[in-house]
Formats: C-alpha cells, structure tokens, sequence
C-alpha cells in the first residue's frame, strides 16, 4: 500500500534496512512503508534490492503498486516453500480445475442421456451449453508461451518431483 | 563462452557472466547454453546469485524441481510484468468459482431430468394398469352375459387372485389407500383377463395364462411366491363365486335329484305302508309286485 505522505525523516523500510538515507526520490519509500519492514526485507531476500527496483521501474507508475505487492507475495511464497514458492499453489489450482472439468464433462453426459430419453416429451429444457474456458492443446490454462517450461503438466516433467 | 580446444560450451549462465563453466557449476544443468532467454528472465527477477543461494539451501535431490519453479516463475514475470504468479492464481480461482458455478446449475437440471424420468415412468406403469384393467371389464362384461369359464381358468383363478394384492404393492402410495372393493373388483378383472386370453387361446393349455401372469408379474418376482403361497388360503374366499357356478349346474343336478328323491320317497311310503297292513303273505305278494313275479 503506498504511503500517502512521505517524509525525509522517516526513512522507508527499503532505506531503513539498507541502512541508508531516504531521498525524496526513493523508488522504494511509496511502496514499502516503514510500518511493513518485513515485506521490504522478504523481497529483498529473494529478489534483491537492485532487481525490485528495475522491475519497479520498467513498469507504468498507476502499475508499480500491484508490481510490488505481486513481488511481495512471491517472495513470501518462495520462503515459505523454498522449492516450490508460489507455483505449488498454481499446480494444486490447476489440478483442481482438471478435476472439476472432468467432473463437468460426466455430469453434461449424463445430462445429454438424460434429455435424449425424455425428448419425446419436449417438455425439459435443452442441456446447458459448456462454459468456455481458453484452452491450449494440452487442457491447461494460462500458460503464455507453450514452449517455456510449465508447472508440472505435460511432456515438461522429466523428473518424477510431484507437490 | 567457448572454451579453447574444443572442450563443452559454457552454460548459458556462464556465458552470460562471461565466466569460465568449471563442472562444479550449479546452474550448467539447468540453464544449457540453448536457453539464453529463459536464464536472461531467471537473472532478471532473482539474479544468479539468489538463485545460487535457494538451491544451496535446498538438498541436492530438490534442485531440479527448484530450479523449475524458479524459471517458470520467471517465465510467466518476463510476460506478465505487473501480476506474474498471482496473476495466474488468481485467474485459476476465478476459474475454478467458475467451474462450481456451473456445476451447481448443471446438477440442478440433471435432478430435474432425473425427477421427470422417474415420474414418466410411474406415469407409464400407471397406464399399463389401466389398459389391464380395461382389458378385465370386457371379460367381466361376457361373464355377466352367462359365458361359464373354462376348466383351465380354474387355478389360474387362485393364483391371479393375489395379482391386484401385489400389482399394488407396485402402485404409488396414493393407490395404497384404495378400497377393499377395489381389490375385489380388481379380482375378477384379473380373472376376466385370464378367461379372454384363455379363450382366445382357445386351449386347455395353463401355459399361456400363466405367462400372461408371469409377464404381469415380471416387475414383482416376489409377489408371485406371495400368490402361490396365499393360494390356499384365499381359496374360500373366491369360492363362493365357483358356489354359484356350481349352483347353475347343481341346480340341474339338484332337478333330477328332486325327481330321484321324490321317486324314493313315494317308495319308501308304499314300503312303510305294505309293512304295516299286510302280512307275511301280503308281503309276499307285495315283494311279487317289485320283482316282477307272478305269485300264484
């Protein structure tokens, strides 16, 4: 959350762990307050000072709080499962839709076997039309480039580590 | 960076540091010097030396599967600077309500097919037992005109008895409530059916009455141990109907009784008579008159 008012005298929780004077320009003092050391400090540790601020940078100004809150979250992610950070939790999410697509499936067909053998009557609604969902080839969702390495899904898995 | 004289090329992780790759190098499996963009965006986000301190954190056995969350994260930061992972978690979950959305609204339909399936089918067994029962007043209606059954109907009779009992047993529980006057009414139309098709057969064969039944029973297997084995019991309940059957042909019977008995009677009085007034000799006489004999 960017600090609403910033002064020379209270240094950010970037300068202040970095034990350094905050300028008024500090790249750092409006997303990380000095209320929240911790947040600056779990970045820093993963990410590195230096990186947070060129990605900071290289994003539109109305962009860089969700930039920093995002990096915030994956750093906390990455120290809490340091093998897995936040991806263990997009791997369980996409399982999860697998699971509930397959489920969705069974239940259309039996509700297509359903309405076939009452269609004499006309009487019921036709089935309900699928939800459409973007998906590649491979079933999986939100995956940007097909040729980069994904979590855990396909023909990218050549070791036998599962979550 | 190639090495002089020939030797393996440096990873894309030394190429980039412009360093030598000795063997050691932790990051040489998982960088091959290929895949210079997926370390450009790996060192972009973490830098090497990050890199080099989660995996020396970690045990061996976990590198491999470290280093690939570390890159796909990478990845996914290099094309969704603002969001990155969570991002994507955030449009699975998104997803994911989705999903249970329509799952709800899909299992709600599918009841409702389920509903109406089953209520169609009640609806047609319904239909069956009326066509049944029709098909029992016509044979009610020829009895009625004084069409005597068949032999062959006779234990089919004790056996159909108990149809509407169990037929019923497969009514909705609104039938359950139906009068007792029903179930008799229900008797003799079962056996009218039995007489038409009987008729229709045109045979003393019990067989095809009896697959008629078989076939009214196929849903219950049950109650048709249940008639056999009440047949004995309700046998006094439907005799009274074969009491009027056998009324009609005792009552023919009974006519030429009357005139048997009526013919015994006059005798027993001449009898009574002679034996009171005559004698011996009389009786003589008397026996003479019976046996057609002459007695001088």
């Amino acid at each position: 959350m960017a600090s609403s008012s910033h002064s020379s005298n209270f240094p950010c929780a970037a300068c202040k762990f970095l034990r350094r004077k905050c300028m008024p320009d500090c790249v750092f003092a409006p997303y990380f307050p000095p209320e929240e050391p911790q947040k600056f400090i779990n970045v820093h540790k993963i990410f590195g000072a230096s990186n947070v601020s060129k990605l900071i940078n290289e994003v539109a100004p109305h962009q860089r709080e969700d930039a920093v809150n995002s990096l915030a979250y994956e750093a906390e992610a990455r120290l809490k499962d340091p093998v897995y950070g936040c991806v263990g939790a997009i791997s369980i999410l996409q399982r999860q839709v697998l699971r509930l697509q397959r489920e969705l499936d069974a239940i259309h067909a039996d509700l297509i076997r359903y309405a076939t053998a009452t269609c004499s009557c006309n009487e019921m609604p036709p089935p309900m039309g699928r939800t459409c969902f973007h998906h590649n080839s491979s079933g999986n969702i939100y995956y940007p480039n097909p040729h980069w390495n994904e979590p855990y899904e396909g023909n990218g898995r050549s070791d036998g580590g599962s979550l | 960076m190639t090495l002089k004289g020939g030797a393996t090329s440096a990873c894309a992780a030394c190429k980039y540091q412009r360093r030598k790759c000795i063997p050691e190098c932790l990051l040489a499996p998982y960088f091959p010097a290929d895949q210079t963009k997926v370390f450009q965006n790996a060192h972009k986000l973490f830098g090497v030396s990050n890199i080099v301190k989660i995996l020396r954190s970690l045990d061996p056995s976990q590198h491999a599967e470290a280093m690939r969350s570390i890159k796909y994260q990478a990845n996914v930061r290099d094309r969704f600077p603002v969001y990155g992972c969570l991002g994507v978690i955030r449009q699975l979950y998104y997803q994911i309500q989705m999903l249970e959305e329509e799952m709800h609204t899909v299992l709600t339909q599918l009841e409702m097919y389920r509903q109406h399936h089953h209520h169609q089918q009640q609806q047609q067994q319904h239909q069956h037992q009326h066509q049944i029962s029709s098909m029992a007043d016509d044979v009610i209606s020829q009895l009625e005109l004084g069409m005597a059954p068949s032999n062959n109907a006779l234990p089919l009779f004790n056996q159909v008895t108990h149809q509407p009992y169990t037929m019923q047993n497969t009514y909705s529980s609104s039938d359950i409530d139906s009068p007792p006057k029903d179930n008799v009414e229900n008797n003799s139309l079962w056996i009218q059916h039995l007489f038409f098709d009987t008729n229709n057969h045109g045979t003393s064969n019990n067989d095809s009455p009896i697959a008629i039944q078989s076939q009214l029973l196929v849903p219950n297997s049950e109650p048709l141990a249940d008639t056999q084995h009440q047949v004995v019991q309700d046998y006094d309940e439907i005799h009274p109907f074969f009491d009027s059957i056998d009324d009609r042909q005792s009552y023919i019977d009974t006519k030429d009784a009357e005139d048997s008995s009526s013919s015994e009677e006059s005798l027993k009085e001449t009898t009574q008579l002679m034996v009171g007034n005559v004698g011996s000799k009389d009786l003589k006489s008397a026996a003479a008159c019976f046996s057609l004999t002459s007695v001088s």
